[in-house]
């Protein structure tokens, strides 16, 4: 099939790119744009590693066809804090709360709790759990990847 | 624990923690090189037959395809993790003239891309002969049953077997008021690590190979990889990035690493292969399913009088570490309480199933979900309360497990006490309303192995520590952070130890190109200890060293203790009199004519029995509520009291217990490979269950002091010891919600509805 | 696994993406939030020659109601979207739960109710609130249009009345009645997160006397395709809705359900959950009529 050029808009940055219709959104922003942060767990929608903003909204990328994200806003874990050094509020929480460990599922987590927090900026631990239904943890057991995102709520409480 | 600790005993956050937040830590399937080929293989499709005849000629006719490889094009070198009895190792890369299970390796192709290579694997024509295959012991070991393996000097499926008898067992049955006998079925289960295996190899031009690999045990990669391949050992280095989960899963040479070196090595560019999610599920190693039968004798005051305990694992089709499985849980089978009499039989059956491996706890988590659950039924036969009895045979520092090892730090008695406090046991047991129930399980586990079965020239775990003189370190190990957090740890350790700020301590770890030699790597809980005591070790030369300056230029009396602290060496009693780290040891270095400031020592258990140099212990209650229209079981709560030494670094073990309740959970209630004529039939994430966050339960939980004479400021095992406890506690707790007794796992709803007699069939 | 090869097409009218797909025939696919079709394709390995997605097609996104005319869903309304709208949530209720209750987060804002049901898996979670709110679907062709009732649909696992180059539009549902209440129940053996192994919802409409005028009670992933218990309408409708009649009606379910065994449950389990969980959502739907 013959492949067809679009422009994805990624982390605020235009990439015209050449793609084929069968690629995935996760295949381009990993092969062709070198944005590995995107991990792949499953591609079958199950594990959440891959997970990306389009439009604001948490999706996963191994299910988006790259020719249908062209267009339109893409946010990756690299874009999360775009000034240097600086770490996002919901990085530094994931850091300093333990919410971390072998770090695959960080990615995709710490983008579904984004769209979260953007939607219901002061969530209850249930809902907190709720809005990682499509996240996978093998390692934390997912305690303080909550506490950590239940941190971030609070201070937008106060 | 000492209260003047700097960094022992801080809940620092993991220092690798910004790079993986950010997106910015690698892992292998995140690498690339120029001119890369992409990998992928063929797997059996059928779970026993002779190949007759492979014919690769429309694959490698297929544009974009660089080189196809068959099992006949390789060295044909048989590997496996037991080099200590070569007869275990019945591995090749790739299948030579056989395959015995769905998803056995047959042919290879290295390709452009993952289309094309992915393409060429479906041109390529294998023509087996079938031959009759077994899926389970029963089958395996009836009469006339084919042999999986019919190559070497078996007679029979049984590949190895263990014995343990000490004590008089049959006079302790016939003195007994009371003896049980059970038997339980446990299912085989994935690690479900969420990084699937990847590797990236590339080829010097002296054919040399790196291989950057998602592994936990980078040395044993090194070794096995080099012997497949028919190199020396140091032609091989393998290099381990950021690795997204083991638990036992990463820890042997895999046919993919060995096909990305071999055909980096025939194309002269670099290979990288990355499985697929279902290649994991369904032909990857899983924890090994078992039969356990356990027949155990009480006098009627609860005193345990003797056990015997026989299992029989289904390997699967090869080794792998099965060997070692068969080995502790003999071992397990006997800990946790005082066992005057134990005879232990431990069968390891081949099958044609995909190979069981190593996972977390390792013999343990079957091991004890029989013993445990084997006491609660024998303290309600008994009229015993299950905790009471329990502390009425508890293990205490000092007892001796007869040939095995003896005790040495000991908290469990006190986990016993603190978790029923916790949990208002008392208050609880037996007197909730039905459909809630609690329950207890307990675990013990090692702090890495003293068995030497990979048969290793060097020390178990290797240091080396260069000091500069702008006051850093450089910490150089084999050992392996595969998300546990041992990266932070053995930093925590060493600036504990020399008192250098831990953000001036580099490290460098995972790589046996620039490790010193070596690291038997991430397993059996073996890291803090081991290379924590290695950091020690290395450090101390340094140490003296630079004591010795400040003596020298402060003209101390002899009998001067020297401090290091706060980036400073001094004399204890005048801290005026010192320098920093860095000015000391640019004085060692001009005192040392220019040599570099460099420690290295390793840490090999010696004269520790057979099994490890310490045991950690735990107790565990569940709390669960039951829907007893429809047998969903809903963990309401866990709480913990456990025994793991100094506790280095309290937030990771916390990790680590929250990590093992997650998969203790899914044990006991939704993970099961479910499995059909050999193939596996939940080889998707959406059919294999793992729990969600949804599904968690709070968790709180405690640590004993104790104090561990053999480990790194007395630290020892946290972490895999606690994926045994809570399917045990979970299945006391739904017994006591709903009478049901779960004999075999997972405790499915239907099971348990039937258990009560609700389920027509 | 990559995805095999396929084109992608992309019309900008419904009749432009009809015309397609009747040019192409069983070559072609329509492509909603895509989370079925592209999922089917990496298990599979076998695509169809052209994927053609909707989503340039205007106005197939809305979701709209009034009190008159009851709601509409178009075919490119997310889940997310249907589970978080005000209206639904207050007059469909069902329809909310078991939007909110389709797999992930993720997959919710990806795929669409429409998908859910032209993919016609039996455990679909909205093809039951939809069949016990008395659905319809408006299938859209270049010559017209037909509408159609969602239990006539369904004709197998996986297979819907879609005819080659027609698309599902739009999903209609009648305006709610005075004190009508819904509720929708699933169960997993493993997971909050999991394809249902059994899920029921039930409607009933109350009049002041508290006399039930009308019930509906449909199951799912207990047949071949979503079922509606007409039985149990039957018994419900003219009568209080006492315990006694839940029970029956529940039972009813249980005999109407023709599970099968899989990785997820066997046939004995959903056969015995199911009226659990109808006998569930008959109590909850009375109590949201009552409190309206």
């Amino acid at each position: 099939m013959p492949k067809v050029a679009i422009t994805l808009r990624v982390n605020g940055d235009l990439h015209e790119v050449m793609v084929a219709p069968h690629r995935t959104l996760d295949e381009v922003l990993r092969d062709e744009l070198g944005l590995i942060g995107t991990k792949v767990g499953c591609r079958t929608g199950d594990c959440g590693a891959c997970t990306v903003l389009l439009d604001g909204k948490a999706v996963s990328s191994c299910l988006t066809l790259a020719v249908e994200a062209a267009g339109r806003e893409i946010l990756t874990i690299e874009g999360l804090a775009p000034g240097g050094e600086e770490l996002h509020p919901l990085q530094r929480a994931f850091v300093e709360h333990g919410a971390v460990q072998c770090g695959y599922c960080t990615p995709g987590m710490i983008l579904a709790a984004r769209h979260l927090l953007d939607k219901n900026p002061t969530p209850t631990h249930e809902e907190i759990r709720r809005a990682l239904s499509g996240n996978l943890c093998r390692c934390t057991g997912y305690a303080k990847i909550v506490d950590a995102i239940a941190a971030v709520a609070e201070k937008n409480r106060s | 624990m000492s209260q003047n600790h700097r960094y022992v005993g801080r809940s620092l956050p993991r220092l690798d923690g910004p790079a993986k937040v950010t997106g910015r830590a690698r892992y292998a399937g995140d690498l690339s090189l120029p001119g890369m080929l992409h990998g992928k293989l063929l797997r059996s499709p059928v779970p026993h037959a002779r190949i007759v005849n492979i014919d690769v000629s429309r694959a490698a006719a297929l544009p974009g395809v660089k080189a196809v490889i068959t099992g006949r094009d390789t060295p044909g070198i048989k590997y496996g993790n037991w080099r200590l009895m070569p007869e275990t190792q019945d591995e090749t890369p790739l299948a030579i003239d056989k395959v015995r299970f769905i998803g056995d390796e047959v042919a290879a192709v290295a390709a452009l891309d993952l289309d094309t290579a992915e393409e060429a694997v479906r041109l390529i024509r294998v023509e087996y002969e079938e031959l009759p295959a077994v899926f389970d012991v029963a089958a395996a070991l009836a009469d006339g049953a084919p042999l999986v393996h019919d190559e070497g000097k078996l007679t029979s499926n049984v590949s190895l077997d263990r014995k343990i008898d000490y004590g008089d067992l049959d006079a302790a049955f016939a003195a007994a008021d009371y003896v049980r006998e059970d038997r339980f079925t446990l299912p085989p289960v994935s690690h479900a690590y969420l990084e699937p295996c990847a590797c990236l190899a590339e080829a010097d031009l002296e054919g040399r190979i790196t291989i950057w690999t998602s592994t936990q045990t980078p040395y044993i990669v090194q070794c096995l990889l080099a012997s497949t391949l028919g190199l020396r050992e140091n032609d091989v280095r393998v290099v381990k990035p950021f690795v997204g989960g083991g638990f036992g899963g990463k820890m042997e040479l895999r046919p993919w690493e060995f096909c990305a070196a071999f055909l980096a090595r025939k194309t002269g560019r670099p290979v990288r292969f990355a499985l697929t999610r279902e290649e994991e599920l369904a032909t990857g190693r899983r924890r090994h399913p078992m039969r356990i039968r356990s027949k155990v004798a009480f006098r009627k005051d609860g005193t345990l009088l003797g056990k015997e305990f026989e299992v029989y694992l289904d390997g699967g089709a090869y080794n792998s570490m099965g060997p070692t499985a068969t080995f502790l849980c003999g071992n397990f089978g006997a800990m946790l309480y005082r066992y005057p009499a134990y005879r232990y039989r431990g069968y390891h059956v081949y099958t044609n199933n995909p190979p069981a491996g190593a996972m977390r706890g390792f013999g343990a988590p079957q091991a004890l979900f029989a013993a445990e659950s084997q006491m609660n039924i024998a303290a309600a036969e008994l009229g015993i309360d299950p905790i009471e009895l329990r502390l009425k045979n508890a293990m205490v520092e000092g007892d001796e497990i007869p040939g095995v090892a003896t005790v040495s730090s000991c908290g469990f008695v006190e986990s016993l006490e603190q978790v029923a406090a916790m949990t208002g046991w008392k208050e609880k047991k037996g007197k909730l309303p039905p459909g809630q129930g609690i329950g207890v399980g307990c675990y013990s586990f090692i702090s890495g192995g003293v068995f030497n079965w990979f048969n290793t020239q060097y020390e178990f775990a290797a240091v080396e520590v260069e000091a500069y003189d702008d006051g850093t370190l450089h910490l150089k190990t084999m050992a392996s952070d595969i998300g546990q957090g041992c990266d932070t740890v053995l930093r925590q350790i060493l600036a504990e130890e020399t008192g250098v700020s831990i953000e001036r301590i580099r490290l460098t770890a995972g790589d046996t190109g620039a490790t010193p030699k070596a690291d038997l790597g991430t397993w059996g809980s073996r890291v803090t200890l081991m290379a924590g005591n290695a950091v020690i070790n290395a450090v101390r030369s340094i140490k003296d060293q630079l004591a010795g300056v400040i003596a020298a230029r402060f003209d101390l009396n002899v009998i001067h203790e020297v401090a290091f602290a706060d980036d400073r060496v001094f004399a204890k009693a005048r801290p005026d009199r010192g320098l920093s780290f860095g000015e000391a040891v640019r004085m060692a270095t001009r005192a040392n004519r220019g040599r570099a400031l460099v420690g290295r020592a390793g840490y090999t258990p010696r004269n520790k029995g057979l099994v490890t140099p310490a045991f950690s212990f735990g107790a565990q209650v569940a709390e669960v509520r039951v829907d007893v229209e429809t047998g969903v079981v809903r963990v309401e709560k866990v709480t913990t009291a456990h025994d793991c030494g100094t506790v280095v670094n309290p937030m990771a073990v916390e990790g680590q217990l929250e990590g093992s309740i997650h998969m203790g959970l899914g044990y006991a209630l939704c993970e099961e490979l479910k499995m059909e004529g050999g193939r596996t039939l939940t080889s998707s994430l959406l059919d294999y269950k793992i729990a969600a966050a949804e599904d968690m339960p709070p968790s709180e939980s405690i640590c004993v002091p104790t104090f561990e004479a053999e480990g790194p400021f007395g630290a020892k095992e946290a972490g895999e010891g606690l994926a045994s406890p809570t399917a045990p506690a979970i299945a006391d707790a739904v017994h006591d919600a709903t009478g049901f007794r779960a004999f075999d796992l997972p405790i499915t709803p239907e099971k348990i509805l039937r258990g009560m007699g609700r389920l027509d069939e | 696994m990559a995805l095999p090869r396929f084109e992608y097409l992309s019309p900008g009218t419904l009749d432009e993406a009809c015309a397609l797909l009747a040019e192409h025939g069983a070559d072609a696919r329509p492509m909603a939030g895509g989370t079925d079709l592209l999922l089917r394709m990496g298990r599979t390995g076998r695509a169809p020659s052209f994927v053609v997605g909707l989503r340039r097609v205007p106005g197939l996104a809305d979701v709209r109601f009034d009190r008159e005319h009851g709601l509409s869903i178009g075919a490119l309304a997310s889940l997310a979207t249907v589970a978080a709208h005000p209206d639904v949530i207050r007059h469909y209720p069902a329809l909310a739960q078991a939007a909110a209750a389709t797999a992930t987060v993720q997959i919710r804002n990806m795929g669409t109710v429409a998908g859910n049901l032209c993919n016609a898996s039996p455990s679909a979670d909205t093809a039951p609130p939809l069949l016990a709110h008395g659905a319809e679907v408006l299938l859209h062709r270049r010559e017209g249009e037909r509408r159609l009732s969602l239990s006539r649909f369904f004709r197998g696992p996986g297979r819907n009345a879609l005819e080659p180059g027609e698309l599902l539009r739009e999903i209609h549902l009648p305006p709610p009645g005075e004190r009508t209440g819904s509720d929708y129940q699933r169960i997993s053996q493993r997971s909050q997160v999991d394809i249902a192994a059994a899920s029921v919802a039930a409607r009933v409409a109350l009049d002041e006397e508290g006399i039930c005028r009308s019930a509906r009670l449909a199951l799912g992933a207990v047949a071949p395709t979503p079922l509606l218990v007409d039985e149990a309408a039957a018994l419900l409708e003219g009568r209080p809705i006492t315990d006694e009649q839940v029970a029956a009606a529940a039972a009813l379910a249980v005999r109407a359900a023709r599970p099968i065994s899989d990785v997820r449950a066997s046939a004995a389990w959903r056969k015995k959950v199911i009226g659990v969980l109808a006998a569930r959502a008959l109590r909850a739907a009375v109590e949201k009529a009552l409190a309206q």
